[in-house]
């Protein structure tokens, strides 16, 4: 969280213009690789990269960022910022999924989802514990003045001239969701690259299946990092920094950020595929 | 819709920065093919120098984006430009001798497209954002190659993801042994992902000053490639490996010294306190 200045005030308003330009380019994009790689393994790849993408970016719109006002305890969240929360979640993920990538899709990428999901409970549990125990501080909401899931008010707990303080119960289960989603969808995107790369690679080098291996693995995972963390970031640019997780007004936007993800990780994942392919 | 809070008084003008960089980044990166022309490994310094160069530019890159609060955090925009830029770079590598050449071009169109869909889709409305995510991606980019070309002699396919172990004197080629094969892409990552955000976020303020700034972001690429010269020791002869340290630790030096000076001219009052105080008595 930078100290600089004030938050950009964009609006929640899609941009219907650009919105539509973007799905086109996002058609094109499709288009584009089935034209040069035709159907098959590495056109489903590519769509296996997109729903990565639209998992990641819409399990990091559950994750409570906080930033540095809840540093100060006085705003609810985990005191961080998106691309680290996210990186954190999501890279817990990929290594969980990476080590099950041997016994199948849905194994892997369940794995994933379970490791990402296991960072952010355990997160947002001592997050707790420091600002209740350390700071001293209760939790409670300033969005909603109803916790959505137990029913507990909020307002009472809240001190004047905050936007609530702590973490939620509804910002911990939030927080959860969205590790298993973004863990999920990282590691959904690691096994397509695998898959590719492991199919493509020894023709390439003229070498064994045995041999490429840690090549295949390395560049799967450094891609699949890479496009989490556009990913990631994008989201955080739609969300302008800090949200409370999904009762906070802003999670409203997700559709903005399914869009740009959708057309990031097609481009991403084009360009990832064309290595091997072209 | 946005309001900028911080205009850049004086010093160098952000174009100056972006033109210097992208031209030093390129040369120095081009001078690590002295490798090929001459036969050694002499040369992969320049690699981690067009690495530093890239940093610098990015330093200013970021300041010039986040000067207008785009609320995520400093090391969002480092991130982002590593994200983008390694998928630009690791596909240029296929392209041979012109591979810094397509990286800078691939990462602008890569660049361009994520700045259309902050800018426009996600309604960020941000006057440079399209410009510094183009300027971010290929930073990102130069940042890898330059790494990769500092740890392995070259910026190209082949020689990026084989390497060879010697077993008994006998030397086998191995894909383990390499700078992708053996994921030493994830640290280059992680090293350029820190230098490029930090020197911003530590000088940010009311006091910012540019040269100050830039010092740091240069400290912040020598002290990486300290790091990477000692993992290229793995990969390049231990000759041409000792003399990337020398001069990342020269450079570092140079430019450590430097931004303590700085820090102490922008400083309204300094104490010269120990690292470690004296035990009194006992």
């Amino acid at each position: 969280m930078s100290a600089v200045g004030a938050k950009p005030q964009a609006g929640g308003a899609m941009d219907v213009p650009a919105t539509i330009a973007g799905i086109i380019l996002l058609l094109v994009i499709i288009g584009a690789t089935y034209f040069l790689v035709g159907p098959g393994l590495m056109f489903m790849a590519l769509i296996g990269i997109i729903i990565g993408g639209l998992a990641i970016a819409f399990g990091v719109h559950f994750v409570p960022v906080g930033g540095a006002p809840a540093a100060m305890g006085q705003a609810p969240g985990i005191a961080t910022g998106v691309a680290m929360l996210a990186a954190g979640a999501g890279l817990a993920g990929l290594f969980g999924g990476a080590w099950a990538a041997e016994q199948g899709l849905i194994v892997a990428v369940v794995t994933g989802a379970v490791g990402g999901g296991l960072l952010m409970a355990i997160t947002c549990m001592f997050v707790t514990f420091i600002y209740v125990y350390g700071m001293g501080i209760p939790c409670a909401s300033g969005k909603v003045a109803k916790d959505p899931i137990t029913g507990d008010t909020q307002t009472e707990f809240k001190s004047q001239g905050t936007e609530g303080h702590g973490l939620p119960f509804v910002s911990y289960v939030g927080g959860v969701i969205g590790g298993l989603l973004g863990g999920g969808g990282g590691t959904l995107i690691y096994i397509m690259l695998l898959d590719v790369y492991k199919e493509a690679l020894p023709g390439m080098m003229g070498a064994l299946p045995a041999q490429i291996m840690p090549v295949a693995v390395s560049m799967a995972g450094i891609f699949a990092v890479g496009m989490f963390l556009v990913n990631a970031v994008l989201t955080a640019y739609n969300i302008t920094g800090t949200i409370e997780g999904p009762h906070d007004p802003k999670f409203k936007r997700f559709p903005r950020a399914l869009v740009a993800s959708a057309v990031a990780s097609a481009l991403c994942g084009m360009v990832a595929i064309l290595i091997v392919a072209m | 819709m946005t309001v900028k809070v911080e205009v850049i008084e004086g010093g160098v003008p952000h174009n100056t920065i972006l033109a210097a960089g992208l031209v030093a980044s390129l040369v120095l990166i081009y001078l690590t093919y002295a490798n090929v022309m001459s036969g050694t490994q002499l040369f992969s310094f320049f690699g981690g120098l067009g690495a530093v160069a890239a940093l610098v530019w990015g330093s200013h890159a970021i300041k010039h984006l986040c000067s207008y609060g785009i609320g995520t955090g400093v090391p969002s925009a480092g991130m982002m430009a590593f994200g983008s830029g390694v998928i630009a770079m690791l596909f240029a590598t296929k392209y041979g001798v012109a591979a810094p050449i397509v990286a800078v071009v691939l990462a602008a169109v890569i660049g361009a497209i994520l700045g259309f869909l902050s800018n426009n889709v996600l309604n960020m409305r941000i006057p440079v954002m399209i410009q510094s995510l183009i300027e971010m991606a290929i930073i990102g980019a130069l940042v890898l190659m330059g790494f990769a070309a500092m740890m392995t002699g070259s910026f190209e396919f082949s020689p990026l993801t084989s390497g060879s172990i010697s077993i008994l004197g006998l030397s086998l080629p191995s894909y383990q042994a390499s700078f992708i094969g053996g994921s030493l892409i994830a640290v280059a990552f992680m090293l350029g992902g820190i230098a490029i955000q930090h020197p911003f976020n530590a000088c940010l303020g009311p006091n910012w000053t540019q040269d100050r700034m830039l010092m740091l972001a240069a400290e912040c690429g020598f002290l990486s490639m300290i790091a990477v010269s000692v993992m290229s020791m793995a990969l390049i002869n231990i000759v041409a490996a000792v003399v990337s340290l020398i001069v990342s630790l020269v450079g570092w030096y140079y430019t450590y010294v430097k931004y303590i000076e700085l820090s102490k001219r922008d400083a309204a009052g300094w104490l010269d306190s120990k690292p470690i105080p004296d035990v009194e008595g006992q």
